[in-house]
């Protein structure tokens, strides 16, 4: 692992636990201040609120430090592809997140226990599964068949993932799904996290297929 | 759409370049030579042009479309 990853982690792990301790110093020193909802019109400072407010205030660098290392290191990599003409370094097994859009059936209890639908959007994540054939074709020289390839793949991505769309949007916008609202706004973010999964996954999908199918004789002549 | 043939790999043979070598010299993968052998790829005007020159061929010999 590179430091740099190192000390990004390192620093997660830190703040996690900055906000562990200061939480637990407020709730057991300060009468819970800034833990529990409080009015921020009547609010004055004290110096026990101090840790709480210097790990939140970490805590909101840090991500911001995370964003900004993140753009950085995409438009790096962008240069490199140019550069090198050749697709981006990725690591197939990172289409293992796609795990993570069985969270969305998560949706389903949370609903019926307390009303939540946000975990519905973790559908989105089975999209990754699509790092796993952009990972197998990571590093690849990209000529002019392998462009018009990409180009036909995400074509072909939007020709699905549109209708889809427009199908969902006619039948949806009819209004109560069941006699219920609600029912009709879960039908929307589950159609639309799907979707977008469908649009991230099936481009990658494709071009791995165009670029490897029918290459039924791979040797030299 | 135009029946397309194409003997470029009897060109390439001629020249004595294997498909990787051909591939390196006019800046695409070993894969598009073989599609292109096949007549499964149609190369855009520059690919044709580059590849009729590393062959030193007529590219109208080479891309045949009736």
């Amino acid at each position: 692992m590179k430091k740099k990853t190192k000390i990004i982690i390192g620093m997660g792990i830190l703040c996690i636990l900055l906000n562990i301790v200061s939480t637990w110093y407020a709730t057991v020193f300060n009468n819970s201040r800034l833990v529990v909802p409080m009015d921020f019109k009547s609010y004055t400072f004290q110096i026990k609120d101090l840790p709480m407010i210097l790990s939140v205030l970490l805590t909101c660098t840090y991500i911001f430090a995370l964003f900004l290392v993140l753009f950085t290191s995409i438009s790096k990599q962008r240069k490199q592809i140019e550069k090198t003409n050749t697709t981006r370094k990725l690591n197939p097994k990172l289409g293992f997140l796609g795990i993570f859009g069985f969270l969305g059936f998560a949706g389903f209890w949370t609903y019926t226990t307390n009303g939540t639908i946000f975990p519905f959007t973790f559908f989105l994540f089975f999209g990754f599964f699509g790092f796993f054939y952009e990972g197998k074709m990571s590093g690849t020289f990209m000529d002019e068949r392998f462009r018009e390839n990409a180009a036909y793949a995400q074509l072909k991505s939007y020709k699905i993932t549109f209708p889809i769309i427009l199908i969902a949007l006619v039948i949806l916008c009819q209004g109560k799904l069941f006699g219920n609202l609600e029912y009709t706004l879960i039908a929307t973010i589950i159609v639309l996290s799907l979707t977008l999964a469908l649009g991230i996954f099936l481009p990658e999908y494709l071009l791995y297929h165009y670029d490897h199918d029918d290459q039924i004789d791979n040797s030299e002549e | 759409m135009a029946e397309f043939e194409c003997r470029l790999k009897k060109y390439r043979q001629l020249k004595e370049l294997t498909q990787e070598q051909l591939a390196a010299q006019v800046g695409v993968r070993r894969e598009t030579i073989m599609r292109l052998e096949k007549a499964q790829y149609n190369p855009s005007l520059k690919l044709a042009v580059d590849i009729s020159r590393a062959v030193e061929a007529p590219i109208e010999e080479i891309f045949i479309f009736e």
